[in-house]
C-alpha cells in the first residue's frame, strides 16, 4: 500500500512535469531530464513512464521507452503543426492538434494537409471558436478500438 | 484522425488504402470534442481519464451516436 501511494505521488509529479514542459513550449522531457527535475533516480522515472503508459496516460517509443505521445502532444514530428502564443508543437492527429489549442486556451492555428491530396490546410482558432478553415475530420476506427493501436489511430 | 478537404477526398483515401469508411465530423464538432476532451488541466491532481460513462455522455451531447461511437459490447 505504501509503495502504491509512493508510485501514485511520483506518477502525478511526472505527469505534472511533462505537461508543464510541453505547455511552456519545451520539448517533451526525457527520462534523464525528468529525473533531474524531480531529484529522483532515472530508474524510478523509467518505471513511472511505464506505469503511466500502462494507464494510457502516455505512449512510449518502442525502443528507447522515451515519450512518443503525451496526448494531445506528440514528442516526435508529425504532419500536424500547431502554433500558439509564440510556441510550436506537433499533434499526433487532427483531433489532438485541435486538442493542443483547447489545452493551452490560446488563439492559434493548426497547419496540416489534406490526408488524400496533400493540399495545405490551416485551421484558425480565435477566442475559443473556429475562426477560419474548411474541411472535415475522418475517424477511421470505431471508438471502442481507438486504443487497440493508438499510434495507428 | 485525418483532415480532408471534402467527403470526396475521404472516399478517395479510403479506396486508395482499402480502408472501410469510418465517421466524419464537421470542424465545429471536432473542435467541440477537442475542447471537452482536452480542456481539463492534466496537471490538476484531481484530473483523471474519462470513464466510459463520461465518454458516452460526451458523445451523446455532441450527437455522436450510432454503432461507430459505441464503447461497449
Amino acid at each position: 500500500m505504501v509503495d502504491e501511494q509512493q508510485h501514485d505521488r511520483l506518477d502525478f509529479e511526472i505527469r505534472r512535469h511533462i505537461y508543464d514542459q510541453l505547455l511552456n513550449g519545451h520539448a517533451a522531457p526525457t527520462i534523464a531530464a525528468t529525473a533531474d527535475a524531480l531529484s529522483v533516480e532515472p530508474s524510478a522515472v523509467r518505471a513511472g513512464f511505464e506505469r503511466l503508459a500502462q494507464a494510457r496516460n502516455l505512449v512510449l517509443q518502442e525502443g528507447s521507452r522515451e515519450i512518443m505521445m503525451a496526448q494531445p502532444f506528440s514528442a516526435v514530428p508529425t504532419p500536424f503543426h500547431v502554433e500558439a502564443d509564440g510556441h510550436r508543437w506537433w499533434g499526433p492527429c487532427i483531433w489532438d492538434a485541435l486538442g493542443i489549442l483547447a489545452m493551452v486556451k490560446q488563439d492559434g492555428r493548426v497547419l496540416t494537409a489534406c490526408g488524400d491530396c496533400g493540399e495545405a490546410m490551416t485551421l484558425t482558432i480565435k477566442e475559443g471558436a473556429l475562426a477560419e478553415g474548411e474541411g472535415i475530420i475522418h475517424f477511421g476506427l470505431p471508438a471502442k478500438h481507438w486504443w487497440d493501436n493508438i499510434v495507428f489511430t | 484522425m485525418l483532415l480532408f478537404r471534402s467527403e470526396e477526398h475521404v472516399d478517395r483515401w479510403c479506396a486508395l488504402w482499402n480502408r472501410p469508411r469510418g465517421a466524419t465530423l464537421s470542424l465545429e464538432q471536432g473542435w467541440a470534442l477537442a475542447q471537452e476532451w482536452y480542456g481539463p488541466d492534466r496537471r490538476d491532481p484531481a484530473w483523471h481519464r474519462k470513464t466510459v460513462d463520461e465518454i458516452e455522455l460526451l458523445f451523446a451531447t455532441l450527437r455522436l451516436t450510432g454503432p461507430f461511437w459505441q464503447l461497449r459490447g
